[in-house]
């Protein structure tokens, strides 16, 4: 996704404040590892918080595997290999959701060089 | 109670009815987009909508995800294109007890490492088969906390023989290959036989297992 599509669903955010959804978290951009991921050649990872929680209970995910702040859990590819945050074993870990290796799915510019 | 309040107590009854029902009726929609969602597991727990049922004892056939068998999938299709492929073992392979990994997937190279089988790396019975190349290669992964990874020769070459990979597929040289994950999951390098032929790319830690640094282990 272009960052100008995520500034776009920012703004919607903020234009329409308590629209009486739930869905009141859009996309979250995470980046605390971009100097790794620079050197491992994917770009930061967009996180679709509005469709998450249209699967799952907030219960599922919070506070358990990650705190309600953006930025605020300490994530890695690493950590989701081991098992951990969107690799825990019945998220991207299992048949219920894309594997791991579609790195393209999370990251952009993933595999662009 | 007068009656105009037993009116609002019964249209607040009718509403909250209305709203639980709303409520499943809306869970059940999720649920069943998540089902929909849901890939076929590697596992063979579930069973997919097919004419032939792998759960069938007598079944040998080996099926892939869309319920046909197995075995013509296009070798030029991205490796991705395995997590839709994760076939079921036919029920006479899963009954033999053969050893399996995490994600249930008969796991082959315990097969061999236990010499329950000993596979041959030509067809031809007048090549000579070479003696396994006990060397472990290091392809340290790019980024900061990855686990690196070990590359076994030895395992690879009770499969296969040394011209399948040299020089088409890697240069003969370490660090001579410029090597990404996401190429590999498009199908170049390790791609082409993991996730085709070789356990998938899902099991991320049997490659990537040699820790980085301790330094940064996060
Ligand atoms: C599938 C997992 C998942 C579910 C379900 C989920 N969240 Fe989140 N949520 C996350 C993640 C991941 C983050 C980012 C955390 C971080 O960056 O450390 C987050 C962040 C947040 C944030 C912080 C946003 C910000 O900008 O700081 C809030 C608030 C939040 N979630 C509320 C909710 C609510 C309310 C629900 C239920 C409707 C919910 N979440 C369901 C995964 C989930
Ligand atoms: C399910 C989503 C998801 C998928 C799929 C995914 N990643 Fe990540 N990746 C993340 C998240 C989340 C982070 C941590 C983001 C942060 O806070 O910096 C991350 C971080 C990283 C990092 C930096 C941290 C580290 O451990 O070095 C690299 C490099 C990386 N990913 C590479 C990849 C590659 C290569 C693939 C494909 C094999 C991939 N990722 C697939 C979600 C994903
Ligand atoms: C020409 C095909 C081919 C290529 C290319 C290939 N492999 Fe394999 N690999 C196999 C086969 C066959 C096996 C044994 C069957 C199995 O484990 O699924 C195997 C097994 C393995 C094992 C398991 C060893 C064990 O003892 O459990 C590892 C680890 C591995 N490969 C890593 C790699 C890495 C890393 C690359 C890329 C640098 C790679 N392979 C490229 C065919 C291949
Ligand atoms: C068949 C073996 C194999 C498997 C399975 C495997 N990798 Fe890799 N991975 C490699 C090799 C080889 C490299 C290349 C090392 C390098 O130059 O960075 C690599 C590199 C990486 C890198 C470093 C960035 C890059 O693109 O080079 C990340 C991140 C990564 N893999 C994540 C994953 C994840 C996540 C999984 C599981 C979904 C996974 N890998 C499964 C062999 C494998």
């Amino acid at each position: 996704m272009r960052p100008g599509l995520i500034s776009f669903v920012a703004a919607l955010a903020m234009a329409l404040p308590g629209t009486g959804l739930a869905a009141a978290v859009g996309d979250i951009v995470l980046d605390s590892r971009s100097v790794s991921m620079g050197k491992a050649g994917v770009g930061p990872v967009v996180y679709p918080h509005a469709l998450h929680e249209k699967l799952y209970k907030c219960a599922a995910c919070h506070p358990k595997i990650f705190k309600e702040k953006a930025g605020a859990t300490e994530m890695s590819m690493k950590l989701n290999m081991d098992g951990k945050l969107c690799g825990s074993p019945n998220c991207h870990n299992s048949e219920k959701a894309f594997p791991l290796y579609n790195c393209v799915k999370c990251h952009t510019k993933a595999g662009a060089k | 109670m007068n009656a105009s309040s037993f009116r609002k107590l019964k249209v607040a009854l009718l509403c909250s009815l209305v709203a639980v029902i709303g409520y499943t009726f809306a869970g059940t929609v999720a649920d069943a987009a998540q089902t929909k969602r849901q890939q076929p597991p590697a596992s063979g727990k579930e069973t997919p909508q097919q004419q032939i049922d792998p759960n069938d004892p007598s079944s040998v056939i080996y099926l892939d995800s869309a319920g046909k068998p197995a075995g013509i999938g296009d070798p030029n299709k991205p490796a991705s294109e395995a997590s839709r492929r994760h076939g079921w073992h036919p029920q006479a392979l899963s009954a033999a007890g053969l050893p399996k990994d995490r994600y249930g997937l008969v796991d082959w190279a315990k097969l061999v490492r236990q010499n329950i089988i000993s596979p041959k790396h030509s067809l031809d019975p007048g090549e000579e088969e070479a003696p396994p190349l006990k060397m472990d290669v290091v392809i340290p992964a790019k980024g900061d906390f990855v686990d690196d990874v070990i590359y076994p020769h030895e395992m690879h070459t009770y499969w296969l023989k040394s011209d399948v990979c040299h020089p088409q597929i890697f240069v003969p040289a370490r660090g001579a290959n410029e090597m990404t994950m996401v190429g590999i999951v498009k199908g170049d390098w390790c791609g082409r036989c993991h996730g085709k032929v070789a356990f998938p790319l899902t099991d991320c830690t049997k490659c990537h297992s040699a820790p980085k640094n301790k330094a940064s282990k996060k």
